[in-house]
């Protein structure tokens, strides 16, 4: 085995047959012995991680119900029985079953039956990735079965014989092995300039001078965002350093220029990745000596990081806290205070599903969002029976998809956002902050899209600096000139 | 017939009582040996208090009831309590109980166990309507799905036609032995079958520590299909 590429070698794509064409771009389109291949990859995973006490007891109990298919917002968007989870998740467990139980083979031998075959794989790889892997038919599996999980292993197979979506693929090899390694590609150089410039920012919009920490070490903070946040999310990221200036916590984080970017986009997909990318995450904290890890607002960032430090990370543990928790924290000290006469627009705020389907962050953005919004309305439903916004599980990523993350995946989020008439809607995820901006153009709902720290940044009292009424009047009055 | 009564009522039943019982055992072993040897300390990292609470929301599932589906649960929902208070509680099963468990269980009255001995085949016929009916659940159903159902069925109409000659056209015995001979199949199909979710039902909720991913496996998985250079 050694020695061979980890992808297949390129092919031109116009010798793919038309029934190989991909949903998605792929770097190297696999065309051929893609079961084989697929098989093999299966049984290597099989042999070295523990899917297989997982995969017995749902190979036998899985009941077929059909509950799930009314948790999914995609059956729900196209009604197709392809799209119920549990027929997705059954063309990896009939996998298993006819080729790795003995029970399996023994029928195979008797009565035929399940063969894997290229129509399969075509299935499995436009099924796994038409799933967001938000979770909500797990929710509501009466057996539990975690199709989330389950379109992870899928993915992660088909990852392991090339079929990946470019545009993933493309982000974590640069983040794993290109220079910047981060998904953006931003370069140290950059992210000081834009450091440098949010700091201008800052001191002309709150009045105060605040310096961002870089590569401080001994500091309880080490921060990550999604790194795109710096090039596309301004505004989230000053409002998360207005906390911790207003806090007076500005001496206690920092940001490390080993490694900036909370991305990680290896839980979508490849177990591989996650792992190595948790591990270079945990590097710069440790190079840094900080002692707990501070995740922007990222839904998917929060969860890798913080289900999956304590895993991957071995003896070099540390806590996980997403910005949100700190700044209620902030907020029941009394170390921060938000002024309510700021926002007078009605405010929903959209559940990312990596945080809020466990139930780890659900009450606590409400919590912030009532000491200063006062016309603040919920989806229905919503926390952790919330419906994805239609790009999780890094679909947002794939642009050449936007048609059906618009048409069918968001169809029901839009839709729920229409029904409560608000003007801004609070996502404080990076990739459901794209999707739903895209959505909202979309379905031309009027409702502005921004993180719950941009609204803060607004309504924040910093102490030296300029009042929150006055920014306000400062604002209406450079909207008014221009 | 009486001496093949009596031996459906004794060996046969101990035998296929010990096979349901010995079945789902094995299942109940490999899973919590496979799960040591494969997570080990990683156990601690799993929300157990999650995983326990989540299961316990299905005891009484009224949060579950979302639209789409809500017949369909509440029905489900009925049906898995006649399937477990009537066998268990009926007069008539629990002198068997005692004889082979040596346990004394609260006896059913009578009249309030034909009634849900009946309620249950309702609702087992309407699962099957379900099944039959609905395009979205029959696109699921394997034939097994059918099967196991009419597995169930066939117990309860017997059971409740012996017990009530009124409704039954077949002599007393005839009745009684197909009761006897059907249970016991459901006791042997159960630990092969989808049915076997008695004990599996809780293993299945486990993912939260099935997430706990083996560490290194990755690297490993990887060089097992491309060497040691591997790439992204």
């Amino acid at each position: 085995m050694n020695g061979k590429a980890a992808v297949p070698a390129a092919v031109d794509s116009t010798s793919i047959p038309a029934e190989k064409k991909y949903p998605y771009y792929i770097e190297r389109p696999v065309t051929h012995n893609r079961v084989e291949r697929f098989l093999e990859a299966f049984a290597a995973i099989l042999k070295y991680s523990d899917y297989k006490p997982l995969l017995d007891s749902y190979c036998t109990s899985s009941a077929k119900c059909n509950r799930c298919a009314v948790a999914c917002p995609i059956f729900l968007a196209t009604g197709n029985p392809r799209d119920i989870p549990c027929y997705r998740t059954n063309l990896l467990l009939e996998t298993y079953k006819r080729y790795f139980t003995i029970v399996g083979w023994l029928k195979s031998r008797l009565t035929g039956g399940f063969e894997l075959t290229e129509e399969i794989i075509d299935d499995m790889l436009d099924g796994f990735y038409r799933c967001t892997a938000c979770r909500r038919c797990t929710r509501e599996c009466p057996m539990g079965v975690d199709h989330g999980l389950i379109t992870h292993l899928g993915r992660y197979i088909l990852s392991l014989i090339g079929i990946v979506p470019k545009a993933l693929q493309v982000s974590v090899r640069e983040q794993l092995e290109g220079e910047t390694h981060n998904t953006s590609k931003i370069p140290r150089a950059a992210l000081l300039n834009t450091l440098e410039f949010l700091s201008e920012e800052m001191e002309e919009n709150l009045g105060v001078k605040m310096e961002f920490p870089v590569d401080r070490p001994d500091r309880d903070f080490v921060f990550f965002c999604a790194v795109s946040d710096y090039l596309l999310e301004p505004d989230t990221l000053m409002g998360n350093a207005a906390v911790l200036y207003a806090s007076g916590d500005w001496d206690r984080w920092t940001i490390g220029t080993g490694n900036y970017d909370g991305i990680n986009y290896g839980l979508f997909y490849s177990d591989w990745h996650l792992e190595r990318i948790i591990k270079q995450l945990v590097g710069e904290v440790t190079r840094l000596n900080g002692r707990r890890i501070l995740i922007g607002e990222c839904g998917h960032a929060s969860r890798s990081a913080h289900d999956f430090v304590p895993v991957f990370a071995g003896g070099e543990t540390y806590p996980v806290i997403n910005f949100m928790e700190y700044t209620l924290d902030c907020i029941r000290k009394g170390k921060i205070t938000l002024d309510p006469d700021i926002i007078d627009k009605r405010v929903t705020y959209h559940d990312p599903c990596n945080i809020a389907r466990s139930g780890w962050i659900v009450d606590q953005p409400r919590e912030i969002i009532r000491t200063f919004v006062k016309d603040f309305v919920d989806m229905k439903p919503s926390g952790r029976d919330n419906f994805c916004c239609g790009g999780g599980g890094g679909l947002v990523s794939v642009d050449e998809i936007h048609d059906f993350r618009m048409s069918i995946a968001g169809k029901i989020k839009a839709e729920q956002l229409r029904q409560t008439g608000a003007e801004i809607c609070i996502a404080p995820c990076a990739n459901c902050k794209k999707q739903l901006k895209e959505l909202v153009e979309y379905y031309e709902i009027p409702c502005r899209v921004m993180g719950l720290h941009d609204l803060i940044l607004k309504a924040i009292h910093i102490p030296g600096g300029k009042s929150p009424r006055a920014r306000k009047e400062e604002a209406a009055l450079f909207e008014t000139n221009t | 017939m009486e001496q093949w009564i009596d031996f459906a009522k004794g060996p046969l039943f101990a035998l296929t009582f010990m096979v349901m019982v010995l079945g789902l055992l094995r299942l109940v072993v490999i899973q919590i040996y496979s799960i040591l040897t494969g997570k080990g300390r990683r156990l601690q990292n799993a929300p157990w208090r999650k995983i326990f609470s989540e299961a316990a929301s299905w005891v009484i599932p009224v949060r579950h009831l979302i639209p789409g589906t809500k017949i369909f649960s509440t029905v489900s929902y009925l049906f898995h309590v006649g399937i477990l208070v009537v066998p268990l509680f009926l007069a008539d099963h629990i002198a068997l109980w005692e004889d082979f468990l040596k346990i004394d269980l609260p006896e059913l009255n009578y009249g309030l166990a034909d009634l849900l001995t009946l309620f249950t085949i309702v609702c087992i016929f309407i699962l099957f309507g379900f099944r039959i009916f609905s395009p979205r659940l029959r696109s699921m159903s394997r034939l097994s799905d059918y099967a196991l159902l009419f597995a169930i069925l066939l117990p309860f109409v017997s059971g409740y036609a012996a017990h009530n000659p009124r409704y039954n056209p077949f002599p007393w015995d005839v009745m009684t032995l197909v009761h006897l001979l059907s249970a016991e199949l459901l006791f042997v199909i159960i630990p092969f079958t989808k049915l076997a979710h008695i004990v599996l039902f809780f293993f299945d909720r486990i993912s939260g520590l099935h997430w706990q991913l083996r560490p290194g496996s990755g690297d490993k998985v990887a060089e097992a299909l491309y060497g040691k250079e591997a790439r992204v």
